[in-house]
């Protein structure tokens, strides 16, 4: 019989239980559903577990996205139970109630265990372990004895397991299986809504990454897109050099020819003017050096075609063959483009249009006849170009020699401007002369400012078979060879009055500080060439002969030199009024002074192709023990041998010193430090007794600089300071200054020809050389590159001499 | 003497029968020869139906087979207790509810042992209920 006390008691303490739980599931049931963050509902929910049973281990385990693996995500009452631990579905407790989605509910493990086992021992002794499986350790209490076990599902998908187990058995009943169920169903419900957001969140933050990657990359585009309108736009500006150089360049041509008040200019002026609106081929018919040229520049500025081009062809320099480059169009890459294309909307001129092959002149007959039929219509031909020929023959009398094309004769015969000779307009020449003085001193840097009285007598009294031409020169080279500011004009100025050794000086194509550059003619064998002129002052007998005597011996030397990159020497002596002389191969193109000043820095991958054939040469002459001396962009001349563009030859080994130091020979002005200040080795500046070729690699290294660059190493007001400089100031990379990017192999290799100390420079020419060609260039600067440029920035540069 | 008898489960013997304490069996073969095994579990079908899981019983079910009779000791040590059924076999399920649950509480031990496949459930036999009597310790001893 039960006591009424004790019962009561009993009804009591379960009733207190399930206040307790009550309270315990309503609080889980709040609070879980008001996190969204993983951790605090599976803390939440052991917590729950350590509440309502006492004596308790649980677990949390959550489906991989592969459906067949169960993973630990929160453990509480293991002590080895780590996080992350891992069971396969289907296979334990855990993996049947994943792979049955139902509850298990178990009360007595070990035992079940324990029969298990014997029957495995059995089934080994019976010769059957074979067919065993391995023993798979699960995640769980290793010795529970109880465990209620549970699929979490939302809406009936599985989203993991939760288990409690206990170390007892037939810890649970039926009461504890419906807690667990209940709380089980929360937990599943919290998680799945933490899921979602979490993997809502990671999107979100995804999305804002990838939104931070597309700015990225869009500021990366901008950035290139900047560096593309910089590059664009040094380009244009470069362009734009060229131009307002070629229009003064022009602007140069046209105002001296036809200055001055004679009948005849002013004849021409009124020509000029009467012709110069319409569309008309026109022909200038005039001696060579008489100012056609200047006449059809004239002509195309006082024209409606001013703001067109005008684009000169010398029909001398055409072949046969060359018609697309007279006449075509784009090519399919669009290269090539005719000289006629170019002119659209200019004026094309024709200078010494006799010399147009024959074929060429029935093209363009035929050229002008369809352009002027178009515009007889009343339509713009294409190109709308307008035509003015020269030519200092009769091309009448030529068309009956049937020396030239009939048509064409005929088409440019019909308007026809004389350009008068020199000789027709004397009284032309004193303001001639005058204007060519003024342009001429200021170039050179003369104070000179008048002809004396018998100057201007002589100039009127010559015959000036060069005309316009020879003036120029003749006032060029008097003021030369003047001291004072009043130009005296001798017989000897006068051309084809000079020569020099086996040669002829035809008339001067450049000045310099040091003297004159002279295309010359060898008498004999008519090869042209460049003479190339260097006063000294030295006039008392003794040194006089002693200087000569070194002269020759150096000039003997340097003409031992075989590199294809050095400039050939033919010939050297010593004139009759002790200049000395050399005698040069002649070479059409510009020196890199003229190229970069006219177009800007030059391209690494172009720069280090020049350099590597400066090093072939100066390799040579180290080699013989010579050292340059003065390499500087000015000496680096670049000329076309044959279809070979591009192709280096380093000028001026007359300024060569023969090693040991006391041979020294100084054909510059006694004390001036040898070699030009921007380019000058700091052992140079010193004057160190040892100097050697590394000299020259440290010049070759300021002129690197100056290519790349557009500007010296160091930038100074004057050449004392310069000098101070390359001994003493560190220069800054020539990737800190430059326009455009240098590959940092160049960079540092320009650097290290320029350390003061020469032991630190490239040991020589080879071994620099040798770096040289290291140097990778996605795109190298190839022959064709060098042929493109030329024939886009320079035409007229291919047929140019040296200067 | 506390033992009762009926042919109804009560409700008290439910926990007894999930407790997984062994619990005997007791058949006969149709020529008279008995046979007493021991079994790890009884499961609860309704209250007039048991069910035992058919595995290695070679014996036990070859009795059954011919002979429909069995009796089964189900130890209460909690309550301190026998609780013997005499039962009468009626089907054998390998399939529904029954099978399912009893399937899965073996498979789910066999699988973590190296022996699924091999200690499996081939089948749920059902008991009928004859008789139930609880005999407790003290009286049974």
């Amino acid at each position: 019989m039960t006591d009424p006390a004790a019962r009561s008691e009993d009804l009591a303490a379960q009733l207190a239980r399930k206040a307790t739980e009550f309270e315990t599931l309503q609080r889980v049931s709040w609070e879980i559903n008001a996190t969204l963050d993983l951790e605090e509902i599976y803390d939440l929910t052991l917590e729950t577990m350590a509440t309502l049973f006492a004596f308790h281990h649980a677990t949390i385990l959550l489906l991989e996205d592969d459906q067949e693996t169960l993973t630990v995500v929160a453990s509480r009452g293991y002590e080895n139970q780590a996080i992350g631990g891992r069971v396969k579905v289907g296979t334990g407790v855990i993996g049947m109630v994943a792979k049955r989605r139902r509850m298990l509910h178990l009360s007595n493990l070990g035992q079940t265990r324990a029969y298990v086992s014997a029957q495995r021992r059995e089934m080994v002794k019976a010769g059957r372990a074979g067919e065993l499986g391995d023993t798979v350790t699960v995640p769980g209490l290793p010795n529970a004895e109880s465990q209620i076990a549970l699929p979490l599902l939302v809406k009936d998908a599985l989203i993991g397991v939760f288990s409690i187990e206990s170390p007892v058995p037939r810890t649970f009943g039926p009461h504890d299986e419906a807690l667990v169920t209940i709380v089980a169903n929360q937990v599943a419900s919290a998680i799945h809504n933490a899921r979602l957001v979490r993997a809502e969140t990671t999107r979100m933050r995804e999305l804002a990454d990838e939104k931070q990657r597309a700015a990225e990359a869009l500021q990366r585009v901008n950035d290139s897109l900047e560096i593309r309108v910089r590059e664009r736009t040094a380009e244009l500006e470069r362009e734009l050099r060229v131009a307002r150089e070629l229009l003064d360049d022009a602007r140069k041509r046209v105002e001296g020819p036809l200055l001055g008040q004679s009948a005849a200019v002013q004849g021409l002026h009124l020509a000029i003017r009467q012709y110069a609106q319409g569309d008309q081929p026109l022909l200038l018919v005039g001696a060579t050096g008489s100012g056609r040229e200047a006449a059809a520049r004239s002509i195309h500025h006082e024209s409606s075609r001013r703001g067109g081009a005008f684009i000169q062809v010398d029909c001398t320099l055409l072949h046969a063959h060359d018609r697309s480059k007279l006449l075509g169009s784009l090519d399919p890459e669009g290269r090539e483009i005719g000289k006629m294309r170019l002119a659209t909307g200019g004026v094309l001129y024709l200078d010494g249009v006799h010399g147009l092959p024959l074929e060429l002149q029935d093209a363009l007959g035929e050229e002008i006849e369809r352009i002027e039929a178009t515009r007889e219509k009343g339509e713009t031909p294409d190109p709308d170009v307008r035509f003015i020929a020269s030519s200092h023959r009769d091309l009448a009398a030529e068309i009956r020699a049937e020396r030239f094309d009939a048509r064409l004769g005929r088409i440019l015969l019909q308007r026809s401007i004389p350009v008068p000779p020199l000789v027709a307009r004397r009284e032309d020449i004193p303001a001639l002369a005058e204007h060519f003085l003024r342009k001429h001193a200021r170039r050179l840097g003369r104070n000179a400012d008048s002809f004396s009285t018998a100057a201007l007598e002589r100039l009127q009294a010559y015959a000036w078979p060069g005309n316009i031409r020879e003036l120029r020169t003749v006032v060029e080279r008097a003021i030369l060879m003047s001291s004072g500011p009043v130009v005296e004009i001798d017989a000897e100025h006068f051309a084809g009055s000079k020569s020099l050794g086996s040669y002829r000086l035809v008339r001067q194509i450049g000045a310099g500080g040091m003297g004159e550059v002279w295309l010359g003619q060898h008498q004999l064998l008519a090869r042209p060439a460049a003479i190339k002129l260097i006063r000294q002052e030295v006039s008392s007998g003794k040194d006089r002969a002693a200087l000569t005597q070194r002269f020759q011996r150096e000039a003997q030397v340097t003409a031992k030199l075989r590199s294809p990159h050095t400039v050939e020497l033919y010939d050297f002596g010593v004139g009759d009024d002790s200049t000395f002389y050399y005698v040069m191969e002649l070479l059409v193109g510009m020196d890199l002074k003229s190229i970069v000043e006219r177009f800007g820095p030059l391209p690494p991958e172009r720069v280090v192709m020049l350099l590597a054939q400066a090093c072939l040469s100066l390799a040579e002459a180290h080699e013989m023990s010579l050292v340059h001396r003065d390499i500087k962009p000015a000496n680096l001349f670049v000329t076309h041998l044959g279809s070979e563009f591009d192709y280096l030859k380093v000028l001026d080994f007359g300024m060569v010193k023969v090693e040991p130091g006391e041979e020294t020979l100084h054909l510059s002005v006694h004390g001036i430090v040898q070699g030009t200040p921007a380019f000058i080795a700091p052992e140079a500046v010193l004057a160190a007794p040892d100097i050697d070729g590394r000299a020259d690699l440290y010049s070759l290294g300021c002129a690197a600089y100056w290519l790349l660059t557009g500007r010296p190493v160091f930038e100074v007001s004057t050449a004392t300071s310069m000098l101070i400089h390359h001994v003493q100031k560190p220069p800054r990379p020539p990737s800190a200054i430059a326009e455009q990017s240098i590959p940092s192999a160049l960079d540092a290799l320009v650097l290290r020809c320029l350390e003061k100390e020469a032991r630190n420079r490239p040991d020589n020419a080879v071994a620099l050389l040798e770096e040289l060609r290291r140097i990778p260039f996605e795109r190298p600067w190839t022959n064709d590159s060098a042929r493109h440029w030329w024939q886009l920035h320079a035409p007229e540069a291919l047929h140019r001499l040296q200067s | 003497m506390s033992a009762m008898q009926t042919n109804q489960l009560p409700d008290a013997i439910r926990p007894v029968l999930g407790n997984g304490v062994p619990c005997t069996i007791a058949t006969c073969s149709s020529d008279g020869i008995p046979n007493a095994t021991i079994i790890s579990q009884v499961y609860w079908v309704d209250p007039t139906h048991v069910a035992l899981s058919f595995q290695f019983f070679n014996k036990t079910i070859r009795n059954v087979r011919e002979n429909p009779r069995a009796s089964v000791t189900v130890n209460d040590l909690a309550g301190g207790a026998h609780w013997v059924l005499d039962l009468q076999f009626e089907r054998s399920e390998s399939e529904g509810p029954v099978f399912d649950v009893m399937d899965m509480n073996i498979e789910a031990i066999a699988s973590a042992t190296g022996m699924s496949g091999i200690f499996k459930l081939r089948a749920a036999d059902i008991y009928r209920v004859l008789s139930v009597r609880r005999l407790d310790f003290s009286t049974s001893a």
